[in-house]
Parts: structure tokens; C-alpha cells; sequence
């Protein structure tokens, strides 16, 4: 087992402290065109997602496996769709709590 | 709660029979009991993340592992199936969570068996929940898995994470000798007593994991204790001294008949809820009660 390359849960907002490192991140389907997939946070913010390979069609939320490029950007390792019925505000909280109070169970 | 339950049981056993000559010998062996009873509840079966697992301790002593002062037999994880590899005999992959990656082995007895189509639809870049028993094996942590199952609602993802840092909260709070039931209510981010106010999407899903035993019994909204006021009065008469002294305890008929202003449903319901909660057992037949306390 190893945990040297963690991919921590975030939200758009938490995407700045990963810059240059992978991150995972459940998105809000909205447009796919030429690869880059554009999904809305669990936050409620547009993200831009490049690279993108994903088995179609596209489900109504996607979980991206990605490096954060920028604010609000990433380039795509693994889409993996989340079905229709995906609850973004749990999502939410628990990105919130994996990266504060209860950081040490997670990187 | 079972093996919390048999420890107490095995003490008082030991405590009242005939097997233990010293009373100091008693005393010293009742101890141990005593202090894990709150602790030792969690030998059933833990969520964890691969983090978890990998800064699990290990008494030199022994082979187990320990995560917030709890021995860590089975465990179950949530992530993403790599390297998936099949041999004659198992089916090895590593699973990703997002904090790490572990492997984990499950063993095949044959081909058309019901775990080898399990684990047919079990292919790389699938999420699945894994039960399984953790170990260490040549110096390496794995998983034996006895269950692998692919997710099929991804709100057990984020469930998942979220009963990890549950069960971390409860058991760090009862190391620490404060009633773990109590703990959501002042550590909960959904801003109610604990994870019945999550979300519909996620409440069911606490609710189908019954093997967890930290989650609050929905009788009692978690308190674990009797508040109720007909559980109240009879459990002190199953506390009184002349109860205590019979062998085969008490009949429901005769609580109820003591239990005046009360149906006997309503009497049963509260034998039913303190059975449940370890406060009595069932002696000769399912009519019979005693304190477990006796």
C-alpha cells in the first residue's frame, strides 16, 4: 500500500491550494465540446476540465481525477461518470471537512 | 456492541462462578473487561480510508491493528479498482480512495462460482465497497476481501467518507470515557443530531448499513439508555434485588402485571428495547428475563 499520491477530494474554491497537484472533484455536468468539459462545482462554480476521455453518453455528474491547472482548471487522468442522482451538498460538506477538522483521515 | 456485550458477560461469568478461587484474581481479571468495554465495541467491522490503514499501529505483541485506540479486524473501503490481476486461485487489485492505494485479494474457488461473477464486473476504473479482513503479509498491509461490490449509486462515496470520519469522532470521543452516542450532536456539520438529519440520498443509506454499530439506535434516537419512561420502570424492576436473586428472572407476565397504567405491548416494546440494548437477556424462554447485571 502506499500513500505518497493522494488525489484529495475539493470544490472549485479548494482547487487553488492544490495547484499543480491532482485533486478529485464530483462536477455537475454542463458541456462537453473537442475534449474539455465544462461542469459546475459542488460550490456552484464553472469549472473548465481539459483532456477529457470519458465513455458516453455523460451522465448528469461527472467525477474528475485531474491535475489543477489554475483557478478553476483542470486537465483530466480519469472521468469517471456518477450517475443522475448524485447529492452535490454532502459532497460539499464533506470536501469542506476533508481538507479542515479531519484532514489527518484523508492526506 | 456484540463483543462489548460478550466481554461484559464473560466478566460477570467469571465474577459469580466458581472458577476463579482468589477474589483478588477476579478483581484483576475484571478489569481489563471493565475499561475495554467501552472501547472494544469496534471489533465488529470499521470504515476506513487507505490513510487510516496505512497509519494504523501495531503492538509488537500481537498481530492487530489499531486506529483511534480500536483493534481493527474487518474493514470496509470505498475507491476506484487498479491493476486488477487474475490468477487460478484469487483475484488481486489495489484500491484507490483519493488518500491511497491498497491491495486487495480475493480468494476464487472456481470458475462459475457466485465470487467469480462477482468479480467478473469488477474491472479497472470501476468503484466498488470492499468487506474484508485486514492484514498484514510480508510486511505489507492488505485486504482479504469476503465481498466486493460495485457502487452503483455514488452517494455511498461520499457516505462513505463520511461515516470514516464518523466513526473516527466516536471512537476518539469514547477513548476519552464521553458517551460516544452523544458525540454527533456537537461535531455534526448538517446541524442536527447526527446522521439522520443527512440528506434523504444518504440517510437511507446509514440506515441499510445495519452492520454498523455506531450508528444511534432509531428507538432512541442514540442515547442508548432508557429514557423512555415505560423502559425506565422496567428496567429498575429488573435492577431490584428480588429480581436479581431469581434464576430464571422474571416473566413478562409479571412485569406487566406490575407495570400498572401500561399495556403489556407497550411492556414487551420496552423488554424488546432493553434485549437490544444489553440491559437484560432472555434465560429459559423467550418469556423470561434477566438483568445482565445479576
Amino acid at each position: 500500500m502506499e500513500t505518497s499520491n493522494p488525489s484529495p477530494m475539493v470544490n472549485a474554491e479548494q482547487m487553488k491550494r492544490f495547484v499543480g497537484r491532482k485533486v478529485r472533484s464530483v462536477l455537475r455536468f454542463l458541456k462537453f465540446e473537442a475534449g474539455v468539459l465544462t461542469g459546475q462545482s459542488a460550490d456552484n462554480q464553472q469549472v473548465v476540465v481539459r483532456q477529457v476521455q470519458i465513455a458516453s453518453p455523460i451522465s448528469q455528474f461527472v467525477e474528475v481525477i485531474g491535475v489543477v491547472e489554475g483557478e478553476r482548471t483542470l486537465r483530466a487522468e480519469i472521468c469517471t461518470n456518477f450517475g443522475d442522482n448524485f447529492d452535490l451538498s454532502p459532497y460539499n460538506q464533506l470536501c469542506q471537512m476533508a481538507n479542515a477538522e479531519y484532514q489527518a483521515l484523508f492526506v | 456492541m456484540y463483543s462489548g456485550q460478550g466481554y461484559g458477560d464473560g466478566g460477570s461469568l467469571f465474577g459469580g462462578g466458581g472458577f476463579m478461587p482468589s477474589q483478588s484474581t477476579t478483581a484483576a481479571a475484571d478489569s481489563p473487561f471493565s475499561s475495554r468495554k467501552s472501547g472494544s465495541q469496534s471489533s465488529g467491522l470499521l470504515p476506513l480510508t487507505v490513510k487510516q490503514i496505512s497509519g494504523a499501529t501495531q503492538k509488537p505483541s500481537d498481530d492487530n491493528f489499531y486506529v483511534d485506540g480500536q483493534d481493527v479486524n474487518h474493514v470496509t473501503l470505498v475507491g476506484m479498482v487498479f491493476n486488477r490481476e487474475e490468477r487460478a486461485t484469487d483475484i488481486s487489485f489495489l484500491v484507490d480512495d483519493g488518500t491511497g492505494r491498497i491491495e486487495v485479494k480475493r480468494w476464487i474457488d472456481g470458475q462459475d462460482t457466485n465470487e467469480s461473477m462477482e468479480m467478473n464486473s469488477v474491472q479497472n476504473g470501476v468503484y466498488v465497497r470492499v468487506h474484508g479482513h485486514l492484514r498484514s503479509f510480508q510486511g505489507k498491509r492488505n485486504v482479504v476481501a469476503f465481498s466486493v461490490r460495485l457502487i452503483t449509486d455514488f452517494n455511498e462515496v461520499t457516505f462513505h467518507f463520511l461515516e470514516c470520519i464518523y466513526v473516527h469522532v466516536s471512537n476518539l470521543k469514547s477513548q476519552r470515557g464521553v458517551n460516544p452516542s452523544h458525540v454527533p450532536q456537537s461535531t455534526n456539520t448538517f446541524g442536527g443530531p447526527g446522521i439522520h438529519t443527512l440528506p434523504p440520498t444518504l440517510g437511507s443509506m446509514a440506515q441499510n448499513s445495519s452492520y454498523n454499530q455506531y450508528m444511534p439506535s432509531t428507538t432512541m434516537a442514540g442515547s442508548g439508555l432508557p429514557v423512555d419512561e415505560c423502559q425506565k420502570r422496567v428496567h429498575a424492576i429488573f435492577e431490584e434485588p428480588a429480581s436479581l436473586g431469581i434464576e430464571i428472572g422474571l416473566h413478562v407476565d409479571d412485569v406487566a402485571r406490575r407495570m400498572v397504567g401500561y399495556t403489556k405491548k407497550q411492556v414487551k416494546d420496552a423488554i424488546d428495547f432493553l434485549v437490544n440494548e444489553g440491559f437484560i437477556y432472555s434465560t429459559i424462554d423467550d418469556d423470561h428475563f434477566k438483568s445482565t447485571n445479576a
